[in-house]
């Protein structure tokens, strides 16, 4: 592990706390959380009306879920009902992100939005020229976040005020990794970033064959990410340096989860696969439907994935555990956290299972 | 301007079109219903554009193959935008592509992109094209900011990446986030007919073409349809364009014909469709829209490049026919009963089975409206091999 990891790692949450996308920026995707059984019954089912192309995320008694309607809805895990909604002006596409009081989330209005977690009382905003679907990520006191106007922004987390934006040439949808001292991100026009986490100066860039909307996740000085030119890769996360890439059938949007040097990748081609992070090895790959765009979670063992439905499968094989139907979303991971699977779904519905 | 006269003028017609009552019966046993009465309000216009369909040049296709243009599942932008380009001066007899986008933009114009996601990702209006098409309309002299890429759904749109792929400055719209999203829609503009009983007979056309956009640049897939025979240059704009078209066929009826052609015609749509661009790079023969299956997807290298709605899709038509043939699947007229299956499974499947008694008439009925020439004969089908 990377010294700029390992320093990361040791932030990571409790289990009821999934602060964003994959639970936390170490983007391990509920790793320490014991697997869940085949889920049995829905303790709870939401509509919160609009479609939900987003992950939900997770803060104690809380789950925050935004919807294509502009809403950031907040919903008690207990009962399923709602304790506040928040109305943005357009649709909101990002996942959510927490820091300290706040839950930050992007809007298509151009902004990045910051609520207070208890009231949902609006408490900045931070302007792009530009659609904001990636999900702000938050190190160090600063909210990291692409817009579609091509450029990546560093605001402070506590006030929203903007600290220093980099042009990057394409549409940024590719949630940024932030380390401690580089920030690595995907641009639409194909390249790999990795920019100065102080100034947002680059230090270097890598050109892949088409589009990356997959969020890198960083293991051991190794960036991983897939592109739409249908490879997995991975870069040396100091020099940009290809390290190795795996080729898969189709496009990839969806984002890498990473445990015990495997990384877990979805293809549109309907592949989840199992790489090793070292080599590029493949340990397995198994057809978890049509198309995969969502990006798995891990969890102890087993490794969960979105398509049409929510799909647990053993790590080590990538045999098939079970299957649930609910939870139509193409686009969102799930929330796992003390035996209940959270998803929502392209209707706009809201489920526990357990 | 209210068009119930025509409209009335049209149903009457529809028999004409289909060549009479009698030939919509196949045997003892299957009997296909007629189209009923299709009612048309639209947009007030003082003149029909000479720009919209059939456009500049009726009648004349040109079709450009490169095999280098797919490669591994993966189009190659490069070589799309060669075929673009000479597809461009051949069509219009321009020396420049520039001076041939010239003919169909201008720099005030709003120019609307009207792709085909439905598909994806396994075929759908490949972001390289895309982004050929919207390099060409720059170099015309239309701001980043005129130009839409658009769809009815932005949930497909969502599938083929499109958002991440095009070029920052650019509005990437889904119509509608889901099936009853109606928000997106003009409340003026509609096609209304009863086909089965449903609940809402009313298909309404979208805003964005309705209000937003000047121009639209028509880029489809080369593509088979269970209801309609094939899904080209009519089906992508005009179902493109409507809400609620999915309930003109019902399991295993079909009136795609003529309601492809019936909103194809109706206005602004008619005169903001400029140019078709058909991506041809990937060829579906057997399950389409929606198909994923490879099996039935082949890697054609071809576009298509045409003012005239019609003519295309009729080239399409005999290339699919063909393709068919080839791999010994039924032709797309088909209307042995035992070909038609309620099995989604089976038909995604089995290229010999169908959900509907498919409509591919539905482009004759087209050039019966004016909309263009559908008469292969007739049709100038200019062939260029560039690699």
């Amino acid at each position: 592990m990377s010294k700029e990891t390992a320093a990361f790692a040791a932030t990571s949450p409790a289990e009821t706390e999934w602060v964003t996308l994959l639970q936390d920026n170490t983007r391990a995707g509920g790793q320490g959380a014991p697997p869940i059984a085949p889920p049995s019954r829905a303790r709870w089912q939401a509509r919160i009306g609009g479609s939900i192309r987003s992950a939900p995320v997770l803060h104690g008694s809380t789950l925050y879920a935004a919807s294509l309607l502009g809403k950031l809805h907040a919903i008690d895990v207990e009962t399923g009902r709602e304790k506040w909604n928040f109305a943005a002006p357009k649709q909101i596409y990002s996942t959510p992100s927490r820091f300290q009081e706040k839950v930050l989330f992007g809007c298509d209005d151009g902004k990045v939005y910051a609520v207070h977690q208890d009231s949902g009382t609006k408490l900045w905003e931070a302007s792009t020229g530009g659609e904001v679907w990636a999900s702000p990520v938050v190190r160090q006191g600063t909210a990291y976040f692409g817009s579609a106007d091509g450029h990546l922004y560093a605001a402070d987390a506590r006030t929203g005020k903007l600290r220093w934006k980099q042009a990057l040439g394409g549409r940024v949808y590719s949630t940024a990794y932030a380390a401690e001292r580089s920030i690595y991100v995907g641009c639409g026009d194909g390249h790999a970033h990795s920019l100065n986490a102080a100034t947002g100066k680059m230090q270097w860039s890598v050109l892949t064959g088409n589009g990356i909307d997959s969020s890198p996740a960083l293991v051991g000085g190794t960036l991983l990410f897939g592109s739409e030119d249908f490879f997995v890769y991975a870069l040396d996360a100091n020099s940009g340096a290809v390290l190795w890439k795996y080729e898969t059938g189709l496009g990839i949007s969806s984002s890498p989860a990473v445990a015990d040097d495997v990384a877990y990748i979805g293809s549109k081609d309907g592949f989840l696969y199992a790489l090793a992070v070292k080599t590029g090895e493949l340990k397995w790959k198994t057809r978890a439907g049509e198309v995969i765009t969502a990006p798995p979670v891990f969890s102890e063992g087993v490794v969960y994935v979105q398509s049409w439905g929510t799909l647990a499968l053993d790590a080590a094989t990538g045999k098939l555990l079970w299957r649930a139907g609910p939870g139509g979303s193409v686009q969102g991971a799930p929330v796992i956290a003390e035996g209940v699977v959270y998803v929502a779904g392209n209707g706009g519905e809201v489920y526990a299972l357990e | 301007m209210d068009r119930r006269t025509f409209v009335k003028r049209t149903c009457v017609g529809a028999a004409l079109f289909l060549g009479g009552m009698d030939a919509l019966a196949y045997d003892d046993e299957v009997k296909i219903p007629p189209p009923p009465p299709i009612d048309v309000r639209e947009a007030p216009l003082a003149k029909r554009s000479p720009l919209g369909m059939p456009g500049l040049y009726p009648g004349r296709v040109v079709e450009l193959s490169d095999h280098r243009s797919i490669a591994g599942n993966r189009v190659s932008q490069p070589i799309v935008r060669q075929m673009l380009e000479r597809g461009m001066r051949e069509l219009t007899g321009e020396s420049s592509a520039r001076a041939a986008w010239a003919k169909f933009v201008e720099p005030k114009d709003v120019v609307g992109i009207k792709i085909n996601p439905s598909g994806a990702p396994a075929c759908c209006s490949s972001p390289e094209l895309v982004r050929e098409i919207i390099n060409a309309v720059q170099s015309a002299g239309v701001p980043a900011r005129n130009i839409v890429v658009y769809d009815r759904f932005g949930y497909e749109m969502d599938m083929g990446g499109y958002q991440v792929l095009m070029p920052p400055g650019i509005r990437v719209l889904g119509v509608q986030d889901d099936r009853l999203d109606a928000s997106g829609y003009d409340a003026e503009i509609y096609c209304q007919a009863d086909f089965f009983g449903e609940w809402e007979t009313r298909s309404y056309m979208a805003s964005v073409v309705a209000r937003q956009v000047d121009k639209i640049i028509n880029v489809p897939t080369l593509k088979d349809h269970s209801a309609s025979g094939v899904t080209g240059c009519l089906k992508n704009v005009g179902y493109g364009t409507f809400n609620n078209v999915a309930r003109s066929h019902r399991a295993p009826f079909s009136f795609t014909n003529p309601l492809i052609g019936v909103m194809c015609s109706v206005e602004p749509l008619r005169s903001k469709t400029v140019l078709n661009i058909m991506d041809g790079t990937r060829m579906v023969w057997h399950g389409g829209p929606l198909t994923q299956n490879q099996s039935f997807i082949y890697q054609a290298g071809i576009l298509l490049v045409s003012t005239d709605p019609v003519a295309t899709d009729t080239i399409e038509l005999d290339l699919i026919e063909k393709k068919r043939q080839t791999e010994g699947a039924p032709s797309v007229w088909e209307r042995n009963p035992k070909s038609i299956t309620s099995n989604n499974g089976e038909f995604y499947q089995d290229a010999n089975k169908n959900l509907f008694y498919r409509q591919p008439g539905h482009i004759a009925v087209a050039g019966k409206l004016g909309l263009g020439e559908s008469d292969l004969k007739k049709i100038d089908h200019r062939q260029l091999l560039m690699g």
